[in-house]
């Protein structure tokens, strides 16, 4: 009993303070308790996950013993809705409040060595590369090469050959992919700097002739029954003059039931969850001149603006990341959004701030939320490779088993000690936005879905014809995806 | 002997010893590399090539204009028998006819560019002739970085010249796919997103059309690591930006295609009437945005120099804001070429404007250099105790400094109508000032000849209020512009309350004696109408002179009825005409600041001999010596000796003494304590503490210099610059006339170098005359007289010691600098000009005729340029030690033009006003807001005098100055020292100008200098590169193993430092005023991204570790 106190409460990441251990243990019907201030405490304070005495002498306080007996403590908005919702919510994985450089060199060390280590395990865990070794060790042998390094430039020889230069901690090595080896040539072409892969191979002398190049990959999952329906939206850009408020409008009432045919309303009335993959609002000095495209020209209003909008929804469950133009710091991992800018959401009862990335779990349904920033620097690279398809880039992240490889271009990366960028589990849905197009993929049982925007075409757009797909709403409901449109 | 044989001869003499030393085998040439030309066409050949092409530009100019040369020379040189023969299927043949093309190329860009600029060696790669997929023939011209020196119209020529050379060579048109057209497109979209904008910015459909439509391929090697997304293209050999084909293109074809259509026609080249739908087309271009508007209509109110507010660098006047700069027409001896008289009053007061200090101005051009002119009207302000001061003199200027509270009025600019006419802006309304009013009175129908005695009284001493009032009435003029106020600054209402106030307690007008009235309210009127007064016992007192003024002008209550002006109402009642004042105010603020400093690489070598990283940070050589032999990278040179055939990496082989030559570079080891010794004793010089090498040549040959070299410039304090000459930098002023005393040379002196007689064509015998400037004499700054008083040590101890020859220079006091010669050189320029040391200033520039300024391509708004001495670059400039690298030409003495003829240099000189005093109707003119290309009849300028003796002298000024360098020598920008004072002292003043908002001010620093500093450097700490302490070898990303392949310690390349220090002022400014909300949010979210950059949530959370 103890034990099972504490075991749940370490699954849910709540450290306990004795005070509060020997109250709930002292209380006729802890496990139900237990339970409950679990979800009291996720959904309501995500940012205290210190239980301590007082927070439960105030929760009984407030509680009747009948909701404690229920699974689920309601809020008054949620009390309104036609059917009860029973959220298995859980964050599985989240950078806020985990940032831990000093931005000193050591920092920026151990970022990197915290990616190779955690990408090497998993392509250390695949049979070709079981018994790789190091590059210092590569060098002096004369059979197969087998290594796992991290792509450090990749270029072209005067012969068209393609040259990738590669290290790890042993030191580093040149490989050489032969342009008449047309099935590894290829694979080299979505190669990007700064991921990390395993080659197989043979050494010639201070070269290492590539015969194949492996990806962490992605395993094919398995499909998972869902019997409610997802909404996924990013770039919503609230505060812009180019947000589509009409439409945003219609989107709310049909969340609620009141807009619509059957058929889209019976999806509304399915709807458990919304995920916002950053750019709720426009925000404030993200580029020269922003103020003369705003309507807002606040960012603690533009978030007013926000929670006044998104407090129109009550029944369901809301997750928000932010973006590149939110008040959050640019570097990724992007913290959540502080709640200094956005009481009014933070407020909302039913409402989830997470960082960028951040993975979550929606009764079940693993999501790995990402804005997107990186596949700015993957479309200019990569020959075939574009912001109108998404999902390509998408694929091939999950491949890589990284959400933004290439440093030192336009996506900032902090120098954090960890790499919160690697995808270590593979999500039943990866959910990104930043693009402002629409796209949808089933990769090896995995949903990419990119979802769009609210934003009408900006001026920038405008010069770089980029046309986007706005209020078109992916919704992933019993399983398949269903796009609706609010244009 | 004339001024030019002088210099001749003098250039001569320093050829003649140069070529003696020379031959002593010690250098890699034995004799000097730098050959001289006395005009444009001896330039082009020395410079491009080819030989014997001098001769032949000669005969053509008799004939034909200078652009029709160009394209002459670029069709004979491709039509040649030799050329047309050969066959382009031919591998060898082919190559014939590409090379001649790409010679035509370069000699024709070389004769726009008057032979000076470097664009035409190193602003284009390669031409080549290449294929369309119809297989059919046509031309590609590539074009590299420094095509950017050219200018944007000669770059456009370039590409005009290579479509002549195609027709001559009946080559085909190039015919681009879409993919090639589009890929021009997002070029010009990338590079102004990603490297920077451009002068243009072209809409897609411009750059569609000209890709199109341009007969020849504009291409060029990569100049940024950025890539394209239309990539792989057949024809394009890069995936990278092309940078310097963009700037043909655009800044080139695009933004010049008025211009380029203009010689298409004139020369009947066909196939580029497009250009004229381009140009109507064209997005207004703000450039020449004056260009639209027609003659009469007001000129629009243009801010863009107070887009960008820097940190330090106070706005001094907001545009045409009652209160700032009044324009004055004028041209004083030390301005012209984009220097502006500003009251040297003016200066003091503000401190930020010292002579030479850079402005950035409203109108006519986009900047300025402020140089001092006393002739002027000064500043009007206002002190602690509410007097309000007129003030004319440096001395009250300095005195007052300290006591004013509000600057009222800051004083007069004087703009030459050069200055208009070259930047073809209208004609803005001219401020009322004594030499209009003169004119008038001489002009006027009751005047006659006899009275000019009379006349002349009036200016020397200052006329009387009565006086003034009688004039104007006598000859119907008028009224002078000492009592004339600034009327129109205030409404008709504020006049009548002025009226009766001043009238509360007197009985006549015709008052005799200071006026004292009791304080009010409508003090605030006679301050705005820049009425001085003082504050005595409590009460406002008015000279009588002024009070006199005011009572009579407005001696009636004015209409307040009518839809009228103030000045129009003002007249309706005054008994003699009132003129305005200050129709025309000038808004501006302070640029770059002036600068005269030694030329210092970064680290500043001593000698250009290599020592890898063994003589520590500081480069020591003395420090590499310690070791003994050390191995380089360096030159690897073969005795030419067949019985020696020793190998080293000296001229003269230290085995038999005979010449070597270079064979090829590598890795060497060296024994640099016995080289050092050796120099040691060759240079005559026991022992040195430093001597400070490179670390690496970056030379092709890597051919390094004598260590004696070295040791000589180390014992007297100079450093070299990469092609082994001495500089020292300047801010670029232009002179025409200077007196003796203030240069600080005798007459004596100045007669034997050929100053015989004054301007008046008295006999030069007093140090107070004014003298004209000869045309290459050049004025140094005290600064750099000094520094090139050690380089004349080093170069008499190099020929001493090392080449063992007698002395040159000589020279013990600065003194004897006067009458050695020197040379002027540019960057992006490859031909210096030679100049002679006439005198020295006490302001941080270098002051020397426009048509010197003008030989090296330069003008006066803060272009800065450098000085050498002659024998300095006779005896160890090198071509052997240039960079390899694209641009390496540039900056460097490749030939010496030795006369300047001023029809050959840069015509922006032959605006230079050349009037005692400009024209009444000129004055009139310029109410109507005529242009100057209409009026320049009225106006002698140096254009008219071109080709005739008269271009040389007589080039007389209107403002008399009378001290080159009144005012601050350095401006307050550069003696405060952190950012904070700066930006303090920046907020104050603009505190107390009238004519500049403070919140604006601050807005702006924010806006536009700390915040996007801050916001550019959180991002690229984010994506930073890492460096090695020791070899400094760059990684972009920080390797696995965490240290640099030599063992060295790795770190960041951008500090945490860097991204912060604008933080605590920003934040600071943001709390002491009450700037715009949207700005303090942006600080503050700024602030929150830098704290989770540089703060480990840990130490937030420490509390929580108790529990783990």
């Amino acid at each position: 009993m103890t034990d099972d106190i504490i075991l749940k409460f370490a699954d849910a990441e709540i450290l306990l303070d004795e005070s509060a251990y020997n109250k709930i243990k002292s209380y006729d019907a802890s496990p139900n308790l237990v339970d409950s201030l679990i979800k009291h405490m996720t959904i309501s304070s995500p940012e205290m996950m210190v239980l301590t005495g007082k927070v439960v002498d105030d929760y009984l306080g407030q509680s009747t013993s009948a909701m404690i007996g229920s699974t689920y403590s309601n809020n008054q908005r949620a009390q309104m809705k036609l059917v009860p919702q029973d959220f298995d919510f859980h964050i599985l994985k989240d950078a806020s409040h985990k940032s831990y450089t000093n931005g000193e060199i050591k920092d920026l060390s151990s970022y990197f060595k915290s990616r190779y280590h955690k990408l090497r395990e998993l392509l250390t865990y695949k049979r070709e590369l079981k018994d790789s070794y190091s590059i210092k060790e590569a060098m002096s042998r004369d059979d197969v090469i087998k290594i796992v390094g991290m792509v450090n430039d990749v270029r072209y020889t005067k012969n068209n050959h393609k040259i990738i230069e590669i290290e790890d901690e042993s030191g580093s090595a040149t490989v050489l992919i032969h342009k008449e080896n047309h099935e590894v040539f290829e694979q080299s072409e979505t190669l990007l700097k700064d991921e990390v892969i395993g080659i197989i191979g043979s050494r010639k002398g201070t070269l290492i002739m590539a015969s194949a190049l492996v990806n962490p990959g992605v395993p094919r999952i398995d499909e998972k029954p869902m019997d409610f329906a997802t909404v996924f939206l990013s770039d919503i850009h609230i505060g812009s003059s180019t947000f589509l408020d009409k439409a945003f409008d219609r989107f709310i009432k049909w969340i609620n039931g009141d807009f619509g045919d059957d058929n889209q309303q019976e999806i509304a009335n399915n709807v458990k969850y919304v995920v916002v993959a950053g750019d709720i609002v426009d925000g404030i000095g993200v580029y020269p001149h922003q103020d003369k495209e705003l309507t807002i020209k606040d960012i603690h209003q533009q978030y007013e603006e926000a929670a006044r909008l998104f407090g129109e929804i009550s029944h369901v469950k809301i997750i928000i990341a932010p973006g590149n133009h939110d008040a959050s710091r640019l570097a990724e991992p992007q913290p959540a959004i502080p709640e200094d800018y956005a009481k009014g959401l933070y407020e909302l009862k039913n409402l989830e701030f997470v960082s960028n990335p951040a993975m979550v779990s929606l009764d079940g349904i693993k999501v790995l939320i990402y804005h997107g920033r990186s596949f700015d620097d993957i479309a200019m690279t990569v020959k075939g490779m574009s912001h109108q398809q998404s999902d390509l880039i998408m694929k091939e992240l999950m491949e890589k088993r990284h959400l933004a490889p290439i440093y030192g271009e336009r996506t900032p990366l902090a120098s954090e000690i960890e790499d919160h960028l690697v995808i270590e589990e593979i999500p039943d849905v990866l959910h990104t936005g930043h693009v402002h197009i629409n796209s949808y993929k089933r990769y090896k049982g995995v949903h990419l879905i990119n979802s769009g925007t609210f934003q009408s075409q900006t001026e920038f757009q405008k010069i770089y014809n980029i046309v986007p797909t706005c209020a078109q709403v992916p919704v992933i409901n019993n399983g398949s995806l269903k796009m609706l449109d609010f244009s | 002997m004339g001024y030019f044989e002088t210099l001749e001869e003098g250039t001569a003499q320093a050829y003649e010893v140069a070529i003696e030393a020379r031959k002593k085998g010690h250098d890699i040439e034995t004799e000097p590399e730098i050959p001289l030309a006395k005009n444009l066409a001896e330039r082009v050949e020395g410079l491009v090539g080819p030989p014997g092409i001098a001769k032949h530009i000669k005969e053509l100019e008799e004939e034909m204009s200078r652009e029709e040369v160009a394209f002459e020379v670029a069709r004979e040189i491709v039509t040649s028998d030799e050329v047309m023969k050969a066959d382009p299927g031919n591998k060898d043949q082919y190559k014939i006819k590409e090379e001649a093309a790409d010679q035509a190329v370069r000699t024709a860009l070389s004769i726009l560019t008057e032979g000076v600029v470097a664009a035409p060696l190193e602003g284009i790669d390669r031409v080549a002739i290449k294929r369309n997929f119809d297989q059919s023939w046509y031309l590609a011209i590539y074009f590299t970085g420094p095509i950017r020196s050219a200018g944007g119209t000669a770059s456009a020529l370039a590409v005009l010249i290579a479509d002549y050379i195609r027709l001559s060579m009946d080559l085909d048109i190039y015919k681009p796919t879409d993919r090639e057209i589009e890929r021009y497109v997002e070029e010009a979209e990338l590079y102004e997103s990603e490297v920077t904008n451009l002068q243009y910015s072209p809409s897609p459909d411009e750059v569609r059309s000209a890709a199109k439509h341009i007969p020849v391929e504009v291409t060029g090697e990569p100049t940024d690591q950025v890539e394209v997304s239309h990539r792989d293209l057949e024809r394009v050999e890069t995936n990278h930006l092309r940078g310097g084909a963009l700037l043909a293109l655009v800044e080139g074809v695009i933004q010049k295609a008025p211009k380029v259509l203009k010689y298409a026609k004139m020369l009947k080249i066909e196939g580029w009437d497009w250009l004229g739908d381009l140009s109507k087309t064209k997005k207004s271009d703000n450039n020449d945005g004056t260009d639209e508007e027609s003659k009469g209509e007001t000129p629009k109110v243009d801010d863009k120099y107070m887009r960008d507010i820097i940190g330090g660098r106070p706005v001094l006047a907001y545009p045409q804001t009652k209160g700032g700069f009044r324009l004055r027409y004028g041209r004083s001896r030390n301005t012209g070429l984009a220097a502006m008289g500003v009251h040297p009053a003016t200066m003091e007061i503000l401190e930020f404007l010292a002579v030479g200090t850079q402005m950035k101005i409203e109108r006519p051009g986009k900047g300025n250099c402020v140089v001092p002119c006393d002739s002027i009207d000064g500043p009007i302000v206002k002190l602690r105790n509410g007097d309000v001061v007129n003030v004319d003199s440096v001395e009250e200027a300095r005195k007052i400094r300290s006591q004013v509270v509000e600057i009222i009025y800051l004083g007069d600019m004087l703009v030459a109508f050069g200055e208009f006419l070259r930047n073809n802006h209208q004609l803005l309304p001219a401020g009322w000032c004594e030499e209009w009013w003169i004119q008038l009175l001489q002009k006027s129908a009751n005047y006659n000849d006899g009275q000019e005695e009379e006349l002349n009284q009036y200016l020397q001493e200052r006329i009387t209020a009565r006086g003034a009032f009688d004039l104007s009435k006598q000859y119907q003029i008028p009224l002078h512009p000492d009592y004339t106020y600034f009327y129109h600054d205030v409404t008709r209402k504020d006049l009548n309350t002025l009226r009766s106030w001043l009238n509360h307690d007197i009985d006549d007008i015709n008052i005799e004696e200071d006026l004292k009235v009791n304080i009010g309210p409508e003090k605030r009127i006679l301050e705005s109408l820049g009425v001085p007064h003082r504050i005595r016992e409590g009460k406002i007192v008015l000279a009588q002179g002024d009070a006199y003024a005011l009572l009579n002008t407005i001696n009636q209550p004015l209409n307040t009825e009518d839809d009228i002006s103030t000045l129009e109402a003002l007249n309706q009642v005054s008994p003699v005409e009132i003129m305005a004042k200050a129709p025309t105010y000038l808004g501006g603020r302070v640029g770059r600041p002036e600068k005269t400093k030694e030329r210092m690489m970064k680290p500043a070598p001593h000698a250009l001999f290599p020592i890898g990283t063994n003589g520590g940070n500081r480069r020591n050589i003395v420090e590499a010596a310690k070791k003994g032999s050390i191995t380089v990278d360096i030159a690897r040179c073969k005795c030419t000796n067949p019985e020696c055939g020793v190998g080293s990496m000296q001229a003269i082989c230290p085995v038999c003494g005979a010449r070597t030559v270079p064979t090829s570079s590598g890795k060497k080891r060296i024994n640099v304590a016995n080289l050092l010794r050796k120099a040691y004793k060759n240079a005559g010089v026991r022992k040195l503490d430093e001597i400070k090498g490179v670390q690496g040549m970056i030379s092709e040959e890597k051919f390094p210099e004598p260590l004696e070299k070295g040791i000589l410039r180390a014992k007297n304090g100079v450093y070299t610059f990469k092609d082994a000459t001495i500089r020292h930098d300047s801010t670029d002023l232009p002179l025409t006339h200077f007196i003796p005393r203030e240069i600080d040379v005798s007459p004596g002196k100045l007669r034997e170098m050929g100053y015989t007689h004054d301007i008046k064509g008295e006999e030069l015998k007093n140090d107070d005359q004014v003298v004209e400037l000869r045309i290459q004499d050049l004025v140094i700054s005290e600064a750099c007289a000094e520094y090139l008083m050690r380089v004349s040590h080093f170069i008499d101890d190099l020929l001493k010691n090392f080449y063992e020859m007698e002395p040159f220079y000589n020279v013990k006091t600065k003194g004897d600098l006067v009458g050695h010669l020197a040379v002027g050189l540019a960057p992006h320029t490859s031909a210096g000009v030679l100049g002679r040391i006439i005198g020295f200033t006490k302001a941080a520039a270098c002051y020397a005729h426009p048509y010197f300024h003008s030989a090296k391509r330069r003008n006066c708004d803060s272009d800065e340029d450098s000085v050498m001495l002659l024998m300095d670059a006779l005896l160890n400039f090198s071509k052997v030690y240039l960079p390899s690298s694209r641009g390496g030409r540039m900056d460097a003495p490749l030939v010496l033009s030795s006369r300047i003829d001023p029809e050959e240099i840069d015509d922006e000189s032959h605006n230079l006003d050349t009037m005692e005093m400009l024209p009444l109707e000129l004055y009139q003119k310029t109410m109507e807001n005529a242009k100057p290309a209409d009026v320049v009849d009225m106006v002698d300028n140096v254009k008219k005098r071109l080709g005739k003796d008269e271009q040389y002298h007589g080039l007389i000024y209107s403002h008399e100055t009378s001290s080159i360098h009144q005012g601050p020598k350095i401006c307050l920008y550069k003696t405060l020292p952190t950012m904070k004072e700066k930006v303090n002292e920046q907020i104050r003043l603009a505190e107390r100008i009238r004519a500049v908002d403070q919140k604006g001010v601050v807005e702006g620093v924010l806006n536009s200098h700390f915040l996007p500093d801050m916001a550019g450097n959180i991002r690229a700490f984010a994506r930073q590169k890492v460096r090695c302490t020791k070899c400094n070898k760059k990684y972009r990303r920080i390797p696995l193993t965490g240290e640099c392949t030599c063992g060295g310690n790795l770190i960041l390349s951008i500090s945490k430092g860097s991204v912060t220090k604008y933080l605590e002022i920003s934040k600071e400014l943001a709390s002491r005023y009450p700037i715009d909300p949207y700005l303090v949010q942006r600080i503050e979210l700024i602030e929150s991204g830098i704290n989770s950059l540089f703060e480990s949530d840990r130490s937030k959370q420490s509390s929580l570790d108790v529990f783990l």
